[in-house]
């Protein structure tokens, strides 16, 4: 991992030096042991900040349509013979290239704005459950040893294995290697352990009665707050106006309705048919830590089963709700 | 809560249908004076295409019993694949629903054709008595 730290480190640098991108969006080490957040490098020579290890979290792909979008708005009054593009340089793994596909099948932007820069990703290691491996303790250090991940709290070390740590959508994720890359530093990773239990919760959820499932997503749509990061930090929530926002017409109310919360999240989460790349980053910066993947993934789940689709996975795939055919099941249309 | 204690109840449903089939289909109900009950409010739309998904889970905070789309038979839409795309967003939602919890007879979908006025009576006996038989609704209703 190191090594391709260090891989990362030079050609982002190369490739800021010799003016291929305007910016290379990465990871730096955060203001927590175990944290990484965001960077976005447009020295060269601060491209020694970027770091890749297991607590690089969040999808870097919100970002790049970001920079994009925000590059094109400010060149608005511009004439159009003077309009310039923005390059980005995107340190990618599997979920992240899957987002760029989404957008790139979606026109976002062009191909050659993105210089996508492949890693392999064996998963991060998710806060929510360090938090509960360590009792809520606070992490002095954190380090990576091994299978196992060594963590030092006030009361002294622990041995956590990495299994336990690692979110569950990498648990089960089966593309953790990059899908599109210009270039791709280090070796293919190996496959995840669990990706053939990868819909072994939602089918448990499916076969509880149906006022034990309302309890379950009252309970979870109870705890959310309307912060919105998880529609924040969605690379496939890039809408200009969000739902949430409009006015005309008002699709959601902003008062502490529960039936508002709900609607929202489901309606949100909706919006994620076939777009869903279930890379994480909705359960990372939920402050609340609402149970969303259990949604998300049955709208995953129903897209492969009943149209043969996973979100972004190859740039061929159209997007569901994009295409349709004659032959589509349809066991749900109700006959007198 | 009082609603449900009454015999006499009953259901609210709200049906979007599309101009070209099932308005159509209504109006061939109409004009054959086929009865069916009094309980389901048409709305118009031009395609069952046309219908956000958000038009359904609207209708359901604001206190419908229940929720019928109706379009043309696949194949027959007036804009060519209307319904088609319409049946795949229709599929996700109506599994998505009942996986959260809502009862999955709220939400119905069908095809009526504008030759079908007694299929048309027959969807609208179907629907009212698949929703009387679940009671009011009150999931995701927003009490004010």
């Amino acid at each position: 991992m190191e090594n391709i730290e260090k891989q990362v480190r030079e050609y982002a640098k190369k490739l800021l030096a010799d003016g291929t991108v305007d910016v290379v969006v990465g990871y730096e080490g955060g203001t927590l042991p175990f944290q990484t957040t965001p960077c976005f490098i447009t020295d060269p020579d601060d491209a020694k900040r970027l770091v890749w290890n297991r607590f690089c979290s969040v999808n870097l792909a919100k970002y790049v349509h970001d920079i994009i979008f925000g590059h094109k708005e400010s060149q608005k009054r511009a004439k159009p013979e003077d309009r310039t593009k923005k390059k980005v340089g995107v340190i990618a793994r599997g979920c992240t290239t899957r987002s760029l596909t989404i957008h790139l099948q979606e026109k976002q932007y062009d191909r050659d704005q993105v210089v996508i820069i492949g890693v392999p990703c064996a998963g991060f290691v998710a806060n929510k459950k360090m938090s509960v491996a360590v009792d809520g303790k606070e992490v002095i250090a954190c380090s990576v040893v091994g299978d196992s991940l060594s963590v030092q709290t006030k009361d002294g070390g622990k041995d956590v294995p990495l299994k336990e740590v690692l979110a569950d959508n990498c648990l089960t994720c089966r593309f953790n290697n990059p899908i599109i890359s210009d270039v791709m530093i280090g070796e293919a990773a190996p496959p995840m352990p669990d990706v053939e239990k990868e819909y072994e919760e939602v089918e448990a959820f499916e076969a509880l009665p149906v006022d034990e499932r309302w309890a379950y997503f009252t309970k979870e749509m109870g705890k959310c707050m309307r912060c919105y990061a998880c529609r924040n930090t969605c690379p496939s929530c890039y809408c200009k106006v969000c739902f949430i926002e409009q006015n005309q017409p008002k699709w959601v109310g902003v008062g502490i309705d529960e039936t508002d919360t709900q609607v929202f999240q489901f309606m949100r989460m909706f919006h994620m048919v076939g777009r869903c790349v279930d890379c994480g980053s909705c359960l990372e910066v939920c402050p609340m830590g609402v149970d969303l993947r259990k949604f998300l993934k049955k709208l995953d789940k129903d897209d492969f089963q009943l149209f043969d689709h996973r979100a972004g996975e190859a740039m061929e795939s159209a997007p569901t709700l994009s295409v349709h055919s004659e032959d589509d099941k349809e066991a749900f249309i109700f006959e007198p | 809560m009082t609603e449900k204690a009454n015999e006499n109840w009953e259901p609210k449903i709200i049906a979007f249908v599309c101009n070209w089939c099932t308005y159509a289909g209504a109006d061939l109900a109409g004009i054959s004076r086929l009865q069916y009950p009094p309980n389901v409010r048409l709305v118009r739309l031009p395609c069952s295409g046309r219908v956000n998904p958000f038009y359904i889970v609207k209708a359901l905070q604001e206190g419908m019993d229940g929720v019928l789309v109706s379009g043309c038979h696949p194949g027959e839409c007036h804009y060519i694949s209307g319904n088609l795309s319409a049946r795949r967003k229709f599929a996700m939602l109506k599994n998505f629903l009942s996986y959260v919890g809502m009862e999955p007879d709220r939400v119905i979908f069908t095809w009526v054709s504008a030759s079908e006025g007694e299929k048309f009576s027959q969807v609208m006996k179907g629907v009212t008595d698949k929703v009387k038989a679940l009671g009011p609704a009150e999931k995701l209703v927003k009490k004010l």
